[in-house]
This record gives C-alpha cells, structure tokens and sequence, in this order.
C-alpha cells in the first residue's frame, strides 16, 4: 500500500489525465487590473455627486423667462450648463441671463465642479498610467498573443546580441518565435526592429517557470527552446524546466563553464554551445583545414553570405596567450592538442578556472615581481599584466608566430595588439570582441582573426535549427581532407557566385516529386539527370548537391552525376534561386520532368496529350 | 460591522427604492412622474456601480453585470424624456411619458436583481 503511494506520488505528472500545468495562477495576473478598479471609485463617485447637486441646484433655483417672469431651469438646460462649466469651456448663459441667486450658486459650483473635474479626471489618468498596471496589460496582451499563435514557433529566452542575430536570420527563414528577456529595452526593440512577422515579446525574469509557461512552453505548437541569456545559471534553470515539463521539445542552451554545461545535459539532451569551444575547434581546423574552415564558415553565414578568404594561420611554432580566462584555456588546450607551444600571460591564471577573471585590465603595477614563474611547471606561463612591456619582453614576441588577445575587455585587447604589432609586424593576430560598439575599432585594426561569441552562437544555432541535412553535412564533411574541400569551394564559386544564395532540401517523396514517381522507382534514376535545365537539357542548373541522404541511413557528401537516387531520398543542394525554381518545376510538372529526364515533347494540357497521344510517363499509372 | 458593506448596502437599496418611487403610477400620467425623483434615481444608480467595480467574486460580477443594465435604462429614460421635453413638438404627452416610464420600468427589475442577490449573499454569510 505505502509502495504504490509512493510511486503515485512520484508521478503525478506524467500521463494525459495527471499532467499539472503550469497555468494554475493566471488570476494573479488580472488582480492589479481589479485593483485599479477599486481604486477609481472614488474619484468617479466624487464627480457625480458634484454634478448631481450642481444640476440639482441650479434646476431649483428660480431664474427668468424671456417675458421676465419667474420661472425654473430644466434640469436639461442645467445639466448642460453645468456640463460646459465644469469642463471650462464657458458659453454664456443659457436661455436667459441668469438672475442673481442663480449666479450665486453658480458661483459656487464653479469652484466645486471645476476643481472636481480636474481632480477625477487626473486621478483616473493617473491610475491608468500606473506602471503595474500597464504591466498588467501588457502581460494580458502577450499572453492572448501567444496562445493564438497557430504556426509552430521557437521560444527565445534571452534577447541579447545572440538573440537578435538569430532572430533576423531565422526570421528571413520564415519561422516564428517569441522573445522573453529581462531587460524591457530589449524587448522594446522589438517594436523597431523590421521582422515580416509579429514577435510577441515580454519583458520577464525566465527563471520563473510561470512565465515559461505563458510565453508558450506548453503551448502544442512550440518548437524548440532557445535559453540565450548571458547569465548561465539563467540558462541552467530554462534548459532544466524545458526538459522536465516537456521532455520531448529539442533545447538549445549557451553556457561558457563546462560545469554548468554538464549540469544542463542531466535534465533531458540538451544541445549545448559553448562559444568558446566553438571557437577552439574552428581554430584548429582552420589551422590543419583552411579550405574546409572557409567553406563551413561559408555555409553557415546565411542566406546571400559573400565567400570568406581563405586564411593562412600558421600551423607550427610558438602563440602566445594572452588572458587565462575560460577562454584562454579553451583555446590553449585546442591549441596545444594540435601540437603548438602556449605560452600563456595572465596576472592570474589559477584564478580563471571557474570565473571569467582573466582580465588584465592593467590596474596594478604588478610586473611579476617575485612571482616570476616563467620556468615553472606548467611550460610557458607568465604572470603578470600583458600590457606591461617588461612582461611581453619575457613573452618573446619576435620569435612567435600567433597572438591570441583573449581577455573579456576590449580596450585592453585593442593594446595588446597595437603593442604585439609594433613588436613583430608579420605576428598572426587573433582576438576576442566583447560588445559590438568595439567593432569598427577592431576592424580599424585588422586582426586575423576575430572571435565575436554572440555571432559564433548565433551562427552554430542557425546552422542546426535551419536546416538538418545542413548539420549533418558539416559533420561529414570534418572528415574529408582540405583538397576535397577547396575543391568543392570552386566548384561553388563557378556554380552559385561567390554570394551564398540558397541552401535547400529536396525530399523524393510523392508529396513533394510527383513528377518523378515512375522514373524513381524505375531503378535508374540518375541525379545528373535530375539536375539537367528544363530550357535546354545539355544544360545543368547552377545547382550543386552536397549530401545524399538515403531512406535506408547511408549518406554520400557530393554525390557524382551518376549516383542514382531511390523513392523517399533526401537531398541537400546549394545553389541560385532560380536553380531552385527549375528544380521544383521538374519535380511536379509532368511535361516538363518529361523533358528534362527523358527528352520528350509533350504538350502541358490533358486535352493535347490525349489528342496528340503525347502522353507522360509520369501521368501513366 | 463593516463600514464597507454598509454603504454599498445603502446604495444599492436606495437605487431600487427610488426607481420604484418613479415608476409607480399610471404609466401615461405625466403629473404623477416626478422627473427630480428620475433624476435621483440616474445618480444614485451611477454611484451603486462605481461601487461595484473592482469586485473579483462571481456574485460581484453579476452585481456589476444588473447595475450597468439599470443605468442603460435609466439614462436612457432621461434621454427620452429631455427629447420629448426639449425636441419634440408634441412635448411631455402620454405616448412620451409612456416610454419614460417603462424604460425606467426596466431598470427597476435590475435593480430588484441586484437587491434580491444582496440578501441573499447576506443570508448566507457565515460568520465562523
């Protein structure tokens, strides 16, 4: 008996019938609306009962005729005098001019009526105005907003750099989302920033798994979970509610601390980007792989991304760390795992191991003195403040080949490299831009190599929310060698331009290829066929295919012309719109797949075919 | 003893009792309709629901609900008859009148709405 309690206590939440919501205190959110009713009773009461016995008086009190008898003011007339006095707009006296006893409680209810107005009327403008209650409102509104969304959206916790990078691209993509962020500047930019579709932002502390739930986590049409905040324990805490109370939507989550990232992948599997590990893995292939760095980097820019040059980083020889922070030591693990020598300068580099402190932000004189472990242990360590030329004399910078200014700040990473140039001119610069005011001045400079995290994010996100084969093919591609992908960079460039029109899929399936039933299944259908241009087909379309996805799991990266493709194949191509065009023609229209596979006439119309008896094979059964 | 329910007690008793006061009385008469009694019955009839905003409860909001049906009516019954006073040429006849009254007749059974859920949410309040 204790046993099956237990187990019932243990899940009251799973299952249809017991699944708690998170919706249980949705009143809470209207009672600052009552209380703003309550509290404009009285200024509404004040002004009726100046009214009612302005009007009252004024009715009673005996006034003239035009035949100048005694006679009273309708309570008509009254109220309508006192309607333009009390507003102060002030005609004149109506029908007649007022008798004396008239104008002396005229007189007073000037006072009384004028001076009440103001007063209601302020009160109420002013309640209206209260900042708890427009917050009200505004959570009212967001929250309508977001149950009536009927596409499948992302939810973005985090409106940051990241966020707003990512919120362009995807929605150049056509996807949906809603935005939560601490910040009401954030969220206010909302309104400013051009999106085709409406983005329901609120300004709210996402740690409160109430305001997850009303920005749409339970929401059936939510997609995803976007936990972009700069705070990582915020990360933490939107990762884990996401995979308790929805355990089947994908999460995407940014921390910088190893830690915490491991702490996020024991609720549920989240996908976690650290940007500093993106970076060191970029770096190192971009050190043994440069073609492969210059096109993965390519893909991964986005709809119209100009082909980026094709770096020269210097793969043997001795770099030079400066800032020890949790992304020195990223970088300099990955640095050394490809077998270069660190020497790394930091005025403390124990410290950076579970905080970001490794900013030598030149406060301190400190030039090691005494602490001079340059010969210590762990080969390659300065401590001491880098911009401090005593302490980059010992780095030796003439006899390095890379610089990496790796601290959290930019003014100081902006002099280490100023300095670290004047040294020795021909050094491989790399460095990390913190905020995004600092970028003219980096570009002014002209690193090598520049790390801006937010981009690193939003670009990694990009690349898996946009498109899946997109994903896999990065993947795929790592373990092919540098010619293969210089190769395919020009083939790209020849093929598509140098601008990055459109990466997309194709799916053989006969929702999508109608057209192309009969010769699918037929066992010899050919991709260069496929690729023919319906104008003329000794033509091929500008289209290239990256990666073959087959039903049965096998994938082939740049299938040749010749590799043949099977009912329910996908199939990632990169190209020009217009190639996309051509390829979705040939794939649902059957005279002109008729063409293009086959190179046969036949008419568009039912009537012709059948007439002409120039039937396509795709219309047989 | 609550100060609060006493006033809102108050009111809502005095906008049914002076509805009723107008209304009673043949219903084309004009001398037996008292338009300052129409007039004290739209006032008190507005200040009975300020009173009920801001009420959160499900008896408050139906309170809220007959009150805002009962000042419709009445104002407009003052509309009506200002119209039949000062616009039309026949002025305050019996078919005028008519309408004056039996709007604010209307306004009247809202008003005993409200009343009747005053006692009863009265009746049964438990002090515990």
């Amino acid at each position: 008996m204790a046993r099956s309690t237990r187990q019932a206590s243990r899940h009251p939440g799973r299952g249809e019938g017991g699944r708690r919501g998170l919706f249980g205190r949705t009143q809470d959110n209207s009672s600052t609306i009552f209380l703003i009713l309550r509290r404009m009773r009285a200024p509404l009461i004040v002004l009726i009962m100046i009214f009612a016995v302005s009007v009252l008086g004024l009715s009673l009190i005996p006034g003239r005729d035009a035949a100048g008898q005694p006679a009273r003011m309708g309570i008509f007339d009254a109220f309508y005098f006192m309607s333009y006095t009390a507003t102060t707009i002030g005609y004149g006296e109506i029908p007649q001019p007022f008798t004396g006893a008239q104008r002396l409680w005229v007189t007073g209810t000037i006072y009384f009526t004028v001076v009440g107005w103001a007063y209601a009327i302020g009160s109420l403008l002013t309640l209206l105005q209260d900042r708890a209650f427009r917050q009200a409102l505004a959570l009212q509104r967001f929250t309508r907003k977001v149950v009536r969304l009927s596409e499948p959206f992302l939810l973005i916790v985090g409106y940051g750099q990241t966020g707003q990078l990512l919120g362009r691209s995807l929605d150049a993509l056509g996807r949906r989302f809603v935005v939560l962020d601490t910040s009401s500047g954030h969220v206010d930019s909302l309104d400013v920033d051009q999106y085709h579709a409406d983005v329901p932002g609120l300004a709210a502390d996402a740690r409160d798994p109430h305001t997850l739930g009303l920005a749409g986590l339970e929401h059936p049409r939510c997609e995803g979970v976007l936990a972009l905040t700069d705070d990582d324990e915020a990360n933490l805490v939107v990762s884990m509610t996401a995979a308790l109370i929805r355990p089947d939507l994908p999460v995407i989550a940014r921390t910088t601390s190893p830690t915490i990232a491991h702490r996020m992948r024991a609720f549920g599997s989240p996908t976690v980007v650290n940007p500093f590990d993106r970076f060191g893995d970029h770096l190192r292939l971009a050190l043994h792989a440069p073609a492969s760095y210059q096109l993965m980097s390519w893909l991964v820019s986005g709809p119209g991304a100009a082909l980026p040059e094709r770096g020269q980083a210097p793969a043997t020889g001795r770099w030079v760390m400066c800032g020890h922070g949790r992304f020195g030591q990223e970088l300099t693990a990955d640095l050394r795992a490809e077998g270069l020598e660190v020497t790394i300068i930091d005025l403390d580099p124990g410290a950076g191991a579970e905080t970001d402190a490794g900013a030598d932000t030149g406060a301190d004189a400190d030039t090691g003195a005494g602490a001079d472990t340059g010969a210590d242990a762990n080969a390659g360590i300065i401590v001491g403040d880098a911009s401090d030329p005593a302490v980059i004399a010992r780095a030796d910078l003439e006899q390095a080949v890379g610089l990496v200014a790796g601290t959290d700040n930019d003014t100081t990473n902006l002099s280490l490299i100023a300095a670290a140039r004047k040294i020795n001119p021909s050094l491989f610069i790399a460095a990390r831009q913190n905020r995004p005011a600092s970028a003219p001045l980096f570009a002014a400079v002209d690193v090598d190599w520049l790390l801006v995290p937010t981009e690193v994010m939003a670009r990694e996100i990009y690349a898996q929310l946009s498109t899946p084969l997109l994903w896999r093919f990065l993947r795929d591609m790592l373990n092919q060698d540098d010619d293969w992908a210089a190769h395919l960079v020009d083939r790209l460039r020849r093929q598509c331009g140098s601008h990055l029109s459109r990466v997309w899929k194709v799916t053989l399936t006969g929702r999508e290829a109608p057209a192309l039933g009969p010769w699918l299944r037929g066992g010899d259908a050919r991709i260069g066929d496929l690729l023919r241009s319906p104008q003329d087909r000794e033509r091929q379309l500008d289209a290239v295919p990256l990666l073959l996805s087959r039903h049965s799991g096998e994938s082939i990266l740049t299938p040749g012309d010749d590799i043949t493709v099977a009912p329910e194949d996908q199939i990632l191509f990169a190209g020009r719109p217009a190639a996309q065009r051509h390829l979705i023609d040939t794939m649902t229209n059957d005279a002109v797949s008729e063409y293009v596979l086959r190179g046969r006439w036949v008419p568009s119309g039912w009537l012709w075919q059948r007439l002409t008896r120039r039937i396509p094979h795709s219309g047989q059964p | 003893m609550s100060l609060e329910k006493v006033i809102f007690g108050f009111f809502v008793l005095l906008a049914a009792t002076l509805n009723f006061g107008f209304f009673i009385g043949d219903l084309s008469d004009p001398s037996l309709h008292n338009v300052y009694e129409l007039f004290a019955a739209v006032v008190v009839s507005l200040i009975a629901t300020v009173l009920k905003f801001g009420d959160r409860t499900q008896i408050g909001a139906v309170h809220l609900a007959t009150s805002l049906v009962a000042d419709l009516q009445l104002i407009a019954a003052a509309l009506m008859w200002a119209y039949a006073t000062q616009i039309s040429s026949a002025g305050l006849d019996g078919q005028a009148m008519a309408s004056v009254v039996s709007l604010s007749g209307g306004a009247l059974l809202a008003n005993l709405v409200s009343v009747v859920l005053l006692v009863i949410e009265t009746v049964s309040f438990h002090r515990r």
